[in-house]
């Protein structure tokens, strides 16, 4: 659900075969039958945009169900794994009081300086948070913050501790989470899944009856999702939805359980993990921000601090890092120079971006490994491009973003003069992947090492090159500058050449396993020690790492585990732990104490994974030597969890991090270790998924008031070049989603331009039902003109009943989808179907609404 | 739908279609030339002598059409010799287009004697071995009775390639051969009866050639309705406008009208002419309506 | 010599990824149609049609739907099916179809010289011509590959394991297994050229299929060609012999004439 795995992660989708054959059940959810479908046991119908509402059928049908009721594992599993027995505060109103919203929505202004955020609304989450009991004693923060305390900090971490949450283990109080669940979700039932998504009752009530069937003791169910549940208003929420049915089913922490989000492109997960985002720096951490109280580094410490659970450890995380990007510049003197790392003003993410150089306060942009002249809002990107003064674009091929300024459709339209761009473009030649060395990180967090497969052609450069040079020059401009703003480049350390000995691949390429070394981290002052893993990191600068989750990846000089290729033997449960190397401390399955009982014995011999064993015989205590308490968590996978901490381990009173845990609490990243059912703290769109309708939808809410989510994001709100459809505009009557195909990658140049992808997928076209095809009097292969308010573009049309018409709110509503892989660049060329999509967004994370809009369909 | 219909198409059209006619032309003039060394009279000598001639010139074109039609007509020598192990000869005696092109080779040499013959019956050329071919000679006779069956050979080999494929058509049917085979008899009686006065052919003769041609017709309609019947079910891809060519074409202008004119005096000629228009057009028509299913293939595709 | 290799195409888990063909393509250094710049065809997702000399697997799309969203969608790969008894082989004038040591049939492109009969004898409409070498190709079951002990590229890349490539003898039993267990599951699945008393002494090629072969382009009972040759042959046989007499009649009654006409002057 939420995702094309076949067409989209084909390789991977040998697994869920493999399954299928092994007798799993395969369903997919989708508004089109996919590829994925038609291997599928079953496919259900969805109105694109209307997933919340069927995951939250599903989440009311099984907490209702006799079988969820009946078998004592739910409960066990649900009491004591996640928040469902906490008690949340009085002041929190549920969207079910509120039409839709929840209490602490509140006006948000643009700020002046940045004025690019794009919230319609905001929540002030102060009303979310849990009944608790008095704060315990000791230190202020702000006394603390005010005689800079610390390192180490833990007193510092310790003031941040608040009250204990109260709980109702019989989850019969009425404000305990589960009942606020409960009645949060009342209204999903089957027949308004039925009237929202447009799916048949039967088929909605067979994939409820699945996944109760195989979840439990002995099974699990998974989901997979990709960008049909990102591209949305509210995608985070659909997920989080989705997590919070997989914490009810018990399948969390378990083999064969869990969410399973495809990543896109190769490594893109590792492009959030030692980020390429604007807001997080390397291992999630947030980005110091000038709109949050980051003034100092103890600031910031106590603001991103959760002071219980693992990230209690956070600030040996962050000094590290600090350690890393400023070297022997940063002491605990200086706050290991904190003040010289850049702070952002707001949402500088793609479409924020775009909006700010369409203004004219962006004056130059380098496009490296990207193509965003057709891969959003087409038309407003490249009015934007035309704002710059100058351009780089860095890429394998002559991309439609490199061409804009005299290919693009509206300069052969005559609209746009090409003499009046001012931009000046830079094409820089690229390698591609197999032309360096390096690591992917994909979809399981699994880093694996590659060497270079051929020299690069001609002048063709590696990113790290580009970057490496560019750098190094920065450096040499900045060097004798006595600017306060650019102490931060004076004493950025920036030491990437090989080693002697050490042949660069390239005139003047760096090392790349000085990169990977340098964020596995090592002890400091000696970058030949590497560190064993994050449990040794410090928050007194006497430890180097630039991004803790990879910490352990290379635990010493010549032992790079991410170049490992060992598979389990056949037979084996196969955790693969010697195949790669998987962030956390190469955990396959995260959290996985969750696949014990409380007891720590597995809840069934099918689904062993790991336990607790009372009578392992530990070492002896290394410096004092003294006998330590037997007993350890063994099993197929690395324990994610205190390697030696019994099951009946009680939290210590005045303990930080995961001495403030139990011996049950699972969910070790979290302040009280549960998975979150309602999430009172991380989410800016509520503590609960609620179903709203896509930005443009013919369709009202049938839940509530509130159509749309009332916090998602508007950019260019009002400006020409991104103006949107009112709800219910006759002008454009169908609901329209754009994908992939197997056959093409992204915005086309890796497929486009190669002639035996290109004869695979010749053309753009648009795929639209029987129904619709018959009533416009549209035949196969005619050509069709879609529209959208943004725009309007040619397609062929292939006239098909794997996608149609549906019954939503009592109405026929046409459902039509379009690959969105063309440009006017290469082999295979096409319309811009981004031309059609606009600059709305999720509030959370910035991702546009592509997976779901209005459009009309025309006959050309 | 008939297994055939799943097959490809070999694309045999405008060096194959000619070669297939010229051949069965040649092969049957050859035979008639053949039949009247044996059983002719003097005064048909003209005759025989023409078809000589017009054997030997059709094996000329016919081998030329057929090596242009290759892919690579440069290794037309690999169908004669195994072209790893020259000078191994490669020959199948169940594939007939293996054996047809022996049977060409063989064909043109015997055509090339017989011509010899003729030559040095008409004085135009001296050497021994001429003389000992020439007019009515046991050698003469010989070769003549060779090459006339290698004629029939030749004129009916084509259609029974046809048949020995998995086509539309072609395999449908075991009537081909017979059908190209006396085809070529007609149309090589046709031709005699133009060329034959040039070369003073007797009054005689041409009536006897017109004879046999009317019967050869009737016959000959006679085997195109049992193919039709045997193609059973399949006989349906003939509704297209090659099937409309069939009728007008081959039995319209190529059989009945021929037939009129013969019932009436000194329409020979006519005949003549429109025997051979009818047939060529029938290896035409039934070479491109076989292909005409890969359209029908298509079509079906695109529906579903 | 080793054991006769081949495939087993489980049709029911092809996602229609089209890897095989292109990986076929990458390892045989195939052209594309046009250089890839060709047109959308309108039937599903299948772009390229046809088994021809360029296109050694092809992955085929069969929409079988009753109205939005009910119905199911048929994918397989084709490909020369390596016939026990190869009609392609069997008529090939210059030896240049070869049947290899895996019990595989394979062009010799340096021998084929192009007289196109082999792609009217495939009962498959396998081969084609193509045009770079001017010869007849098609799947060459990867024999360089399997001469140095190399799986075949398609099947490598085959992410689902649709295309299965091993023993004959192994894959068989693997088909039917399958079958069986797709019966259990009320599908109702068979194989196609698995019996080796089957048409053309089985296909060492075969596949299994959920619909009549006709819906996936395949014949019902493919058939050598040389069935036809001794009643083709016989016919035109007799047809020549009938031939010689309606021509010897012919001048026999002529001479019957002359006879005639010369008495007839003697009583004058
Ligand atoms: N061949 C190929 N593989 C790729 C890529 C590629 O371009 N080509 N791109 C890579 C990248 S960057 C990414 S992010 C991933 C994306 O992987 P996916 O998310 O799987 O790819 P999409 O095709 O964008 O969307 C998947 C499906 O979502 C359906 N859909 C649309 N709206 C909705 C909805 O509201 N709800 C539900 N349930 N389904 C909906 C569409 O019909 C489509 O079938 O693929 C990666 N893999
Ligand atoms: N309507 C709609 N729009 C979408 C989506 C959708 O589903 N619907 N999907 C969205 C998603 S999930 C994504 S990820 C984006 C993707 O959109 P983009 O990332 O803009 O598109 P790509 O084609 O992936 O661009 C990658 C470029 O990097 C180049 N490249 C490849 N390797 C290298 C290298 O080693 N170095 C350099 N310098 N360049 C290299 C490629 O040639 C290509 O031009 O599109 C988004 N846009
Ligand atoms: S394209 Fe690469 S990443 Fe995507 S499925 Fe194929 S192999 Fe995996
Ligand atoms: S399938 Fe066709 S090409 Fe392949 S072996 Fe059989 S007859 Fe020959
Ligand atoms: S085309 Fe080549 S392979 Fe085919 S039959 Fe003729 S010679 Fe043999
Ligand atoms: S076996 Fe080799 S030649 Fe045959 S289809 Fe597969 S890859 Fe192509
Ligand atoms: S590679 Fe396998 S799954 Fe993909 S199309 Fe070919 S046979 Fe089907
Ligand atoms: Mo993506």
């Amino acid at each position: 659900m939420g995702s094309n795995m076949a067409e989209c992660h084909p390789v991977a989708f040998r697994w869920p075969m493999k399954a299928k054959l092994n007798g799993a059940k395969l369903i997919h959810v989708d508004p089109r039958f996919t590829r994925t479908s038609a291997v599928a046991d079953l496919h259900v119908p969805i109105r694109a945009g209307s997933d919340i509402a069927f995951l939250g059928g599903l989440i009311n049908h099984v907490i209702n169900s006799e079988r969820w009721n009946s078998d004592p594992f739910f409960r066990e599993y649900v009491v004591n794994y996640t928040n469902a027995a906490t008690i949340v505060s009085d002041d929190f109103k549920d969207t079910e009081d509120g039409d839709g919203a929840f209490s602490g929505l509140v006006q948000f202004t643009e700020p002046q300086f940045w004025p690019y955020n794009g919230f319609l609304g905001r929540y002030d989450n102060v009303s979310w948070q849990y009944q608790r009991g008095p704060k315990g004693a000791g230190p202020a923060t702000k006394d603390l913050i005010a005689r800079r305390a610390g390192p180490p900090f833990d007193d510092l971490v310790r003031s941040l501790k608040p009250g204990p949450a109260q709980k109702d283990p019989t989850l019969q109080h009425p404000r305990c989470v589960f009942q606020l669940l409960k009645r949060h979700f009342s209204r999903y039932t089957p027949e308004m899944v039925e009237q929202i998504c447009g799916s048949p009752k039967d088929k909605f009530l067979k994939v409820a009856e699945a996944l109760l069937e195989s979840s439990g003791r002995d099974r699990t169910s998974a989901f997979a999702y990709a960008v049909a549940w990102t591209q949305h208003t509210y995608g985070v929420q659909m997920i989080s939805c989705c997590a919070l049915l997989q914490l009810l089913l018990g399948n969390f922490g378990r083999p064969g359980g869990g969410i399973m989000a495809l990543r896109g492109h190769a490594a893109i997960q590792g492009s959030t993990d030692v980020p390429t985002l604007y807001h997080s720096i390397h291992g999630y951490m947030n980005a110091p921000s000038a709109l949050r109280p980051h003034d100092s580094l103890r600031d910031y410490l106590a603001a991103e601090t959760t002071p219980t659970g693992y990230w209690g450890n956070f600030p040996k995380f962050m000094v590290s890092y600090l350690k890393s990007v400023y070297g022997d510049a940063a002491t605990a003197e200086n706050d290991f120079g904190y003040d010289w790392h850049p702070k952002i003003l707001g949402d500088h993410s793609h479409m924020a971006m775009f909006s700010a150089m369409n203004d004219g306060k962006i004056k130059g942009t380098v496009v490296v490994g990207q193509n965003p002249a057709t891969s959003l809002n087409g038309t407003a990107t490249r009015r934007a491009l035309r704002q710059l003064d100058w351009l780089v674009v860095k890429d394998n091929w002559l991309t439609e973003s490199a061409t804009y300024w005299y290919q693009a459709p509206e300069v052969k339209s005559g609209e746009v003069k090409v003499a009046d761009i001012k931009t000046e473009v830079f094409f820089f030649p690229s390698t591609q992947i197999a032309e360096y060395d390096g690591s992917y990180t994909n979809t399981q967090r699994m880093l694996q090492w590659h060497s270079y497969a051929a020299k690069a052609p001609g002048d063709c450069r590696t990113d790290s090159w580009f970057y490496h040079n560019l750098a190094k020059r920065l450096k040499k401009a900045y060097a004798d500058s006595t600017q306060p703003r650019d102490q931060g480049w004076k004493n950025v350390t920036w030491d990437f050449d090989p080693d002697a000995g050490e042949e660069p691949l390239y005139p003047g390429e760096i090392s790349a396993r000085k990169v990977l070394r340098e964020i596995n981290g090592y002890v400091t002052g000696n970058p030949a020690q590497h560190l064993p893993g994050f449990a040794a990191l410090k928050d007194d600068g006497s430890t180097t790492c630039a991004s803790w989750i990879y910490c352990g990846c290379y635990p010493a000089w010549d032992q790079n585990l991410t170049a490992r290729r060992e598979p389990d033997p056949p037979g084996v449960p196969g955790a693969h732990l010697k195949w790669g190397w998987a962030w956390p401390a190469n955990r396959r399955v995260m959290y996985n104490r969750a696949s014990a009982d409380l007891q720590g014995n597995p809840w069934s011999e099918r689904k062993r994974w790991i336990w607790w064993d009372p009578n392992f015989v530990n070492p002896p205590d290394p410096k004092t030597g003294a006998a330590t308490p037997r007993g350890k968590w063994v099993g197929y996978d690395v324990p994610d969890f205190g390697a030696n901490k019994a099951p009946d381990a009680k939290p210590k009173p005045d303990g930080i991090g995961l001495d403030a845990l139990s011996g049950t609490d699972a969910f070790i990243m979290k302040g009280d270790g549960r998975g979150w059912i309602f999430v009172p703290a991380g989410l800016v769109d509520g503590p609960f998924p609620t179903h709203y309708e896509p930005h443009e939808s013919p369709i009202e809410n049938l839940l509530y008031k509130q159509q749309m989510s009332p916090v998602h994001k508007v950019w260019a709100a009002g400006k020409e070049w991104n103006p949107l459809a009112a709800f219910g505009d006759p002008k454009f009557p169908y609901i329209i989603t754009t994908y992939r195909l197997v056959e093409h990658y992204l915005a086309g140049a890796m497929s486009r331009w190669l002639p035996w992808l290109a004869e695979l997928q010749p053309e753009l076209f648009i795929e639209i039902g029987t129904g619709l095809a018959q009533e416009k009097g549209i035949k196969n292969l005619d050509w069709v003109v879609v529209s959208s308010p943004r725009g309007q573009i040619r397609a062929k049309a292939l006239v098909t009943d794997r996608i149609g018409v549906m019954n939503v709110a009592g109405k026929r509503i046409h459902h039509v989808g379009m690959p969105w892989h063309w440009g006017w660049a290469g082999l295979s060329t096409g319309a811009v179907v981004n031309d059609l999509t606009a600059w709305v967004g999720d509030p959370n994370v910035s991702i546009h609404e592509g997976k779901a809009f209005v459009c009309n369909v025309e006959r050309a | 739908m008939s297994d055939t219909f799943f097959t490809a198409s070999p694309h045999w059209t405008w060096f194959i279609i000619p070669y297939f006619f010229i051949g069965g032309l040649a092969g049957g003039a050859y035979f008639l030339a053949a039949l009247v060394e044996w059983f002719g009279r003097p005064e048909d000598r003209p005759v025989v002598r023409t078809g000589y001639s017009v054997a030997f010139w059709g094996a000329i074109v016919s081998g030329l059409l057929l090596t242009l039609d290759l892919g690579r007509p440069l290794r037309f020598w690999h169908m004669l010799f195994q072209s790893e192990r020259f000078p191994h000869l490669m020959f199948k005696s169940w594939s007939p287009i293996s054996f047809g092109a022996w049977a060409i080779l063989l064909f043109g040499a015997c055509a090339a004697l017989s011509m010899l013959g003729a030559r040095a019956e008409e004085g135009r050329s001296q050497g021994a071995l001429a003389k000992a071919l020439s007019g009515g000679t046991v050698l003469g006779k010989l070769v003549a009775g060779v090459g006339g069956l290698f004629g029939f050979f030749v004129a009916g080999y084509t259609g029974v390639l046809l048949a020995v494929t998995n086509r539309p058509i072609w395999a449908d049917s075991p009537w081909l051969g017979a059908l190209f085979l006396v085809s070529g008899a007609s149309t090589g009686a046709a031709l005699l009866t133009l060329l034959g006065p040039g070369r003073g052919a007797s009054e005689r003769s041409l009536k006897w050639l017109a004879s046999f041609d009317s019967r050869a017709l009737v016959f000959e309609l006679v085997i195109l309705i049992a193919f039709m019947v045997s193609l059973g079910s399949v006989a349906r891809v003939w509704l297209s406008v090659w099937g409309v060519l069939l009728l007008l074409g081959v039995v319209g202008v190529g059989i009945l009208w021929p037939l009129r004119l013969h019932a009436k005096p000194a329409g020979a000629v006519n005949a003549a002419l429109l025997v051979l228009v009818g047939g060529f057009l029938l290896r035409a028509v039934t070479i491109l309506a076989s292909s005409g299913i890969e359209f029908h293939r298509v079509a079906e595709g695109a529906m579903r | 010599m080793p054991e006769a290799m081949g495939f087993f195409t489980d049709t029911t888990v092809c996602i229609g990824c089209k890897a095989c063909e292109v990986a076929c393509k990458n390892w045989n250094e195939l052209p594309s149609e046009d250089g890839g710049l060709r047109e959308l065809s309108g039937d599903s997702y299948d772009n390229t049609r046809r088994l021809d000399g360029i296109h050694w697997r092809h992955v085929r799309f069969i929409e079988q739907f009753h109205g939005a969203y009910e119905g199911r969608w048929l994918m397989m790969s084709d490909v020369c099916k390596h016939c026990v008894q190869a009609p392609c082989l069997e008529v090939c004038p210059t030896g240049a179809i070869i049947r290899t040591e895996f019990d595989t049939v394979v062009i010799q492109s340096d021998v084929c010289n192009g007289c196109r009969d082999c792609i009217a004898a495939c009962p498959f409409g396998v081969i084609d011509i193509n045009h770079v070498s001017g010869t007849a190709q098609k799947c060459t079951l990867c024999y360089d590959r399997l001469q140095v002990g190399l799986e075949p590229a398609c099947s490598k890349a085959c992410p689902t394991d649709s295309i299965q490539f091993g023993t004959i003898a192994e894959l068989r039993a693997r088909g039917q297994k399958r079958v069986e267990q797709l019966k259990s599951q009320g599908v109702d699945a068979y194989l196609y050229g698995a019996d080796p008393g089957g048409p053309l002494g089985g296909l060492n090629s075969f596949y299994l299929l959920v619909d009549k072969p006709g819906v996936y382009g395949l014949p019902e009972s493919p058939r050598l060609p040389t069935r036809n040759l001794k009643p083709a042959g016989a016919l035109s046989a007799a047809s020549a012999a009938v031939l010689g007499l309606l021509a010897l009649v012919g001048l026999r009654k002529q001479r019957m004439d002359d006879m005639a006409g010369t008495t007839s002057g003697g009583t004058a």
